[in-house]
C-alpha cells in the first residue's frame, strides 16, 4: 500500500520526510561499509527482481492469488542496510516512474516499508535463524513485515484526519492479516528454494556485540509504530483491553488516570510504554547474546 | 516515457534541478492549500495541462496514465464519503491526481539519469542514486526474463494447471522465483565485471556539463511565483 500525495495532512508527511532522511543516510553509508563496491549493481538488480518477481503469481484458493512484496526476503539474502536501500530505490521508482505513491508521501513511504517493514522482517531472523525455530522465524518475519508497514500506514492516514468506520477498519485489518500470511508462506517457500539452489545466498547475521545497538534501534522504531497506532486509534486499544488481553501490563488500557489532559495522557503513556519495551527488549538482547558468547 | 522524455522542447531543455525544484513547489503548494481548494485546483490543472502542451507531449495519454492513481484515491475517497466527510474525499481525489500528474510531467520531459543527477547535486545519496540507475536499467531485463519463466510454466503445465493441487503450484511458483532470484544474481556479477573490465571506478563519468544557466534560474522563478501567486491570489479573491 504505497500512500499517494494528498493524503497525509502536512505535519504529518513533514514530520516523516525529515524523519526518512538521516534513516536513509545511515542505511546507506552502512550498507557501503558492509559491502564491497561490486555489490552496486548486485542492489540493483535485486531492486529490479523484486519488481520481476510480482509478476509470478502464487495460488491463494478460491481461485485468487497473490505476490511477493520482498521485504523480509531482501532483508534475509543482502543483509538488513543493503534491503533497506533496494527498497527505497524501489519506492523512490515507484514514486517517479510508475506513478505508485506520492513524492511528498516518500518519506512516509519509505519509512513503512523501507525502514520499519524490513526491521520487523528482520528481527525474528536475527534472532532465532540459528537455531531449531529457523523455518517459523522466517515465516514470522514475512508476516511481521507486511503487518508492521500496513499499521505503520493507516496510522499515519488516521493521524491525518481520515477517518474509518469501525467495521471497516476491522475487515481491512484482517485483509491485511491475510496478506501478511501469504507473504510470511512465500518468503518461507522461497527461501527454501534458494538454500537448496545455494546457501551462500543468505546473509548470515554478524554474532558481535556491536549489532546489538542496531537491535536496539530497531526495537525502538518498531515501538514507536506501536505507540504511533495506539494514539491514532484509541478505540481499537480500548476493546483490546477490554478484551482482557492487556489486562496484564502495568499500563491497561493506557490509562494514567492522575494526568491532565487527554493529550499529556496519551503521550507520557505512549512514552512509558516505549520506555518499557525497550528495557525488556535490552534486557533480552543481553541474555540472547551472553548465551551465544557462552 | 522514455521517449517522451527525449524530446526538444523548452521545458526538456531545462536543467533538471530547475525543473525539480519546480515541481517541488507545486507539491508543496498544492499539499498545504485548504481554503478554495476547488477553484485553485481547476487553476493548476489549467496550469499543468499547458504545461504538457508546451513541452509537446501527448495530454490525452498523459491525463489517462495519471489516473493510475485513481483506484487506490476513490477506496479512500468513499471511505471518507461513508464516514460523512465529503470535503475530504474530493480533496483527497484532486489533490493525489494533480501530484501524480505533476511527477508524471517532471519525470516525462527529464531523461532519468539527468534527473538523478540533477538529484545528485541536491544533496541525495549518490549510493542510493546508483541503486536507483541500476534497478531502473535491468528492470526490464529482468521482467522479460520472469516473463519467459511464465510462458514456459504454461506452455509446460497450462492444461493441467486446474488439475495439480494448491499445494504443488505454491511450490512450482516458489521454484520459478528462487531460479529467478539466482539468475537476477548471476546477471549482477556479469555486469560488475564487464563494468571493472571497462574501467569502472566507482561513480559514473557523464559527458555533458552540468550547468545551471541564467535561463534555468529564471525559470525556476517564474514557475515559483506563477504557482504562488495563484495561490494566494485565489485565497484572497474567495
Amino acid at each position: 500500500m504505497h500512500i499517494p500525495d494528498g493524503f497525509l495532512s502536512t505535519p504529518v508527511w513533514a514530520a516523516l520526510d525529515v524523519a526518512a532522511v538521516p534513516a536513509v543516510g545511515y542505511l546507506a553509508k552502512r550498507a557501503q561499509r558492509g559491502l564491497e563496491q561490486a555489490k552496486v549493481p548486485l542492489l540493483g538488480v535485486m531492486g529490479a527482481f523484486v519488481f520481476a518477481a510480482q509478476m509470478i503469481n502464487f495460488p491463494v484458493g478460491l481461485g485468487t492469488s497473490g505476490h511477493l512484496v520482498g521485504a523480509a526476503l531482501l532483508a534475509y539474502t543482502l543483509g538488513p542496510a543493503a534491503a533497506g536501500i533496494v527498497l527505497t530505490a524501489i519506492l523512490a521508482v515507484q514514486a517517479l516512474v510508475f506513478q505508485d505513491g506520492g513524492i511528498l508521501a516518500l518519506g512516509a513511504n519509505v519509512l513503512n516499508m523501507a525502514v520499519l517493514g524490513m526491521l520487523a522482517g528482520y528481527l525474528p531472523f536475527r534472532f532465532w535463524a540459528r537455531g531449531r525455530w529457523r523455518r517459523q522465524a522466517i515465516l514470522l518475519g514475512g508476516v511481521l513485515s507486511v503487518l508492521v508497514s500496513a499499521i505503520a500506514a493507516l496510522a499515519e492516514l488516521r493521524l491525518s484526519g481520515v477517518r474509518m468506520p469501525m467495521q471497516l477498519f476491522q475487515i481491512s485489518i484482517a485483509l491485511f492479516f491475510i496478506s501478511a500470511l501469504l507473504e510470511g508462506a512465500i518468503t518461507l517457500a522461497v527461501m527454501e528454494t534458494l538454500e537448496s539452489i545455494n546457501a551462500g545466498f543468505i546473509h548470515r547475521p554478524a554474532s558481535n556485540g556491536r549489532s546489538l545497538g542496531w537491535v536496539m534501534a530497531a526495537t525502538v522504531l518498531l515501538a514507536t509504530v506501536g505507540v504511533l497506532f495506539a494514539s491514532a486509534y484509541p478505540d481499537a486499544i480500548q476493546k483490546l483491553a477490554e478484551a482482557k488481553v492487556f489486562v496484564d501490563t502495568p499500563l491497561a488500557g493506557y490509562e494514567a488516570a492522575f494526568l491532565g489532559t487527554a493529550w499529556m495522557r496519551k503521550a507520557v503513556a505512549g512514552l512509558a510504554g516505549l520506555v518499557l519495551i525497550f528495557g525488556a527488549c535490552t534486557l533480552c538482547g543481553r541474555l540472547l547474546s551472553r548465551q551465544r558468547g557462552a | 516515457m522514455d521517449r517522451w522524455s527525449r524530446g526538444t522542447s523548452v521545458l526538456h531543455r531545462r536543467d533538471a534541478r530547475a525543473k525539480t525544484i519546480a515541481a517541488l513547489v507545486f507539491l508543496i503548494t498544492l499539499a498545504t492549500a485548504h481554503r478554495a481548494f476547488p477553484a485553485l485546483s481547476i487553476l493548476y490543472f489549467v496550469v499543468l495541462c499547458s504545461t504538457i502542451l508546451a513541452a509537446g507531449l501527448p495530454l490525452g495519454k498523459a491525463l489517462k496514465r495519471a489516473a493510475i492513481v485513481l483506484p487506490f484515491s476513490l477506496v479512500f475517497a468513499a471511505i471518507s464519503f461513508v464516514a460523512g466527510d465529503s470535503g475530504r474525499a474530493a480533496t483527497m481525489l484532486g489533490k493525489s491526481y494533480l501530484s501524480a500528474l505533476a511527477v508524471l510531467l517532471l519525470v516525462s520531459a527529464t531523461p532519468l539519469p539527468e534527473l538523478l543527477r540533477g538529484l545528485e547535486s541536491l544533496g541525495v545519496p549518490r549510493f542510493l542514486l546508483m541503486v536507483i540507475q541500476f534497478l531502473y536499467r535491468y528492470l526490464f531485463v529482468i521482467s522479460e526474463e520472469a516473463q519467459h519463466m511464465r510462458a514456459a510454466a504454461q506452455a509446460k503445465s497450462g492444461s493441467v494447471r486446474r488439475l495439480l493441487a494448491g499445494r504443488s503450484r505454491f511450490r512450482s511458483a516458489a521454484g520459478a522465483l528462487g531460479v529467478l532470484f539466482a539468475r537476477s544474481y548471476g546477471h549482477a556479477e556479469g555486469v560488475h565485471q564487464a563494468m571493472l573490465a571497462r574501467g569502472f571506478q566507482g561513480h559514473f563519468q557523464t559527458l555533458s556539463t552540468n550547468a545551471f544557466t541564467a535561463r534555468d534560474l529564471a525559470f525556476t522563478a517564474a514557475a515559483t511565483t506563477l504557482l504562488i501567486g495563484l495561490r494566494v491570489a485565489v485565497e484572497a479573491w474567495v
